[in-house]
């Protein structure tokens, strides 16, 4: 499982993939979704965008991805800007995967499904092939799935199929819409170790999600966002900590994290993200105040 | 005498090897609330869709043992007999949204078994009530809804039928945040106000944990547990084991037990969870 420790918003260091400037959209029917939004992410960071529905953040990241333009302020992904990029320069900055994959799966094979965006941008066949070789390993799909019909597959193939079509683009960046939705909670663990997996390939995932506890164990900085502008954008724990923000934008911090602050008087740490966590802590105390009795059990499992 | 008794039941979709389900036996009592819980793909649409006969009546597939509802056996009766006492909810509130106004939506069943205008009305109005849909609405097409509200009318609409029993397959998953919270305070006012048998299938434990008398654990085809919810997540390693992640207060009390530093029963709330935990640590701090 992911650690939510390590670097949190702005660690200042890195490349800057996505670099967000002011920007405001207006959707045809005067629906106003973003408002003077800024964001900066760098390559590698794995971010959680939260909110309601409406909040701006499906937007937001349609903007990073290129897919919608913005009204006001400009975009830049890798320094260059979202409106004067060609959508084949973009497709293989940004990858952006919908919630539900039949939304995106169109071909009558896997094979051809993971290939066409490669094909797309006229590659050589043998770079074709070897990127779709590529991709589908990566997603997790044996060569037996190569002449399959994408319809007949189940839902987490499919999904496996999507991604896959999307890293045949190489993007460096990933963003997963609403990634467990729908899925039981081995199948959500799956998904989002994979994505942890593709993090530490170097790929910059961002999730937009409504599940807080996929959150609090994945994402390693939250960006939360209410009526098309941030309300705040820091580390995940510090996040989870500000129940009085998360309240604004109509978010429950995950019930650990409730059971944490509620202990916060006998010491349990504040914004605990996982029950893992508290435990640690109720071991540190039992070991400080020579509780034997903790000890002997903990030897003894 | 059960509402619903399923004995030895199995079920095998037709062109399939496996068996969805078998070997299940199991009753439901007369206003229970029941809960189901298990991985995807583990039988627990089947497990619900033969207690209310659409399998096997609507399904090609071989079937093993019987299933009674309300003295029906569902091999014998077709499924809008039973459906007269069972209603259905399923997850997906835009595929059951058949209507151009809300109240087309909540009525039309009741024309169909021929009430009269004075009972339609009482049956709409408290329909709409306990779904917490306002009167106002009745003209509002499907459009205008939310997701949480379009599948709170999907609910008001089954509650006007006034069936003995009413089923919830997964009628939360496609609903955000704030539609999900909608429909679980519809669950709360159901259990609180009308008694019906009321049977749930249902990822969100922590919320659901307090308001059911039984949880049911479907794994891999075969009813694993069957317990009320206090016995059901007395063992957490086992639900883990199985594909079933316990509200995370609950775990943490679990492993509070394990560690020895508490021997109550597992909390359903999370009040109860603090208070646990309170309890657990004050032996502690105190020395």
């Amino acid at each position: 499982m992911g650690s939510a420790e390590v670097s949190g918003a702005g660690a200042g260091e890195g490349e800057v993939a996505v670099d967000v400037q002011n920007v405001t959209f207006v959707y045809p029917d005067g629906t106003v979704a973003l408002r003077g939004v800024n964001l900066r992410i760098e390559r590698g960071e794995f971010l959680a965008f939260i909110g309601q529905n409406g909040s701006g953040k499906t937007t937001l990241s349609k903007v990073i991805a290129g897919l919608l333009k913005p009204t006001e302020g400009r975009a830049l992904v890798f320094g260059m800007d979202t409106r004067e990029a060609k959508t084949s320069y973009l497709a293989t900055k940004v990858g952006y995967i919908f919630q539900n994959p039949d939304h995106q799966l169109f071909n009558d094979t896997v094979y051809n499904e993971v290939a066409y965006g490669p094909r797309n941008l006229k590659l050589p066949p043998e770079e074709v092939e070897e990127r779709v070789r590529e991709a589908m390993r990566i997603a997790g799909l044996s060569d037996e799935y190569r002449e399959e019909h994408p319809f007949f597959l189940s839902k987490g193939l499919r999904q496996r199929v999507a991604i896959a079509s999307i890293l045949a683009m190489r993007p460096s960046v990933i963003i997963v819409d609403e990634p467990t939705t729908g899925q039981d909670f081995k199948q959500s663990i799956e998904i989002m170790d994979f994505l942890t997996d593709l993090n530490r390939q170097g790929y910059t995932i961002i999730i937009i999600t409504h599940d807080m506890p996929i959150v609090a164990r994945y994402a390693r900085r939250t960006v939360v966002m209410a009526d098309g502008e941030i309300l705040m954008d820091a580390p995940t724990r510090k996040v989870f900590e500000e129940a009085e923000v998360l309240e604004r934008a109509f978010i429950k911090p995950p019930q650990i994290t409730l059971l944490a602050d509620a202990l916060a008087d006998l010491g349990a740490p504040r914004g605990a993200l996982t029950p893992w966590e508290l435990v640690e802590w109720v071991r540190g105390i039992a070991g400080e105040s020579g509780s034997g009795r903790v000890k002997e059990i903990n030897k003894g499992g | 005498m059960p509402v619903i008794r399923m004995e030895n039941f199995g079920w095998r979709y037709e062109g399939q090897e496996r068996w969805a389900l078998r070997g299940v036996n199991l009753s439901v009592e007369q206003g229970e609330f029941v809960a189901i819980v298990g991985p995807n793909d583990s039988g627990k649409s089947t497990l619900v869709m033969a207690m209310n006969g659409l399998i096997p009546n609507n399904y090609y597939g071989v079937i093993e043992g019987s299933v009674v509802v309300k003295g029906m056996d569902t091999r014998e009766h077709p499924v809008a007999d039973i459906a007269r006492h069972v209603g259905f909810v399923f997850s997906d509130p835009e595929s059951q949204f058949l209507s151009m106004t809300v109240e087309e939506e909540v009525v039309f069943g009741l024309e169909n078994i021929g009430l009269d205008v004075d009972e339609i009305r009482e049956r709409v109005e408290w329909s709409l009530g306990l779904a917490h849909i306002p009167m106002d609405y009745l003209e509002k097409p499907p459009y205008e809804l939310s997701g949480g509200q379009k599948q709170r009318v999907a609910i008001a609409s089954i509650l006007a039928m006034r069936p003995e029993i009413i089923i919830l397959d997964e009628p939360t998953s496609m609903l955000d945040p704030v539609g999900k919270t909608e429909v679980i305070e519809v669950l709360r006012e159901m259990r609180r106000s009308y008694n019906a048998t009321i049977i749930v299938v249902e990822h969100r434990m922590e919320d659901i944990a307090p308001l059911a008398d039984r949880f049911i654990l479907v794994h891999d085809g075969r009813v694993l547990r069957d317990a009320p919810p206090r016995e059901f997540f007395d063992d957490i390693d086992f639900l883990l084991e199985h594909g079933v992640f316990p509200p995370e207060p609950m775990v943490f009390v679990s492993e509070l037990r394990k560690m020895g530093l508490y021997d109550g029963p597992i909390p359903l709330t999370l009040e109860e969870a603090i208070s646990a935990s309170r309890e657990a640590l004050s032996g502690l701090r105190g020395r």
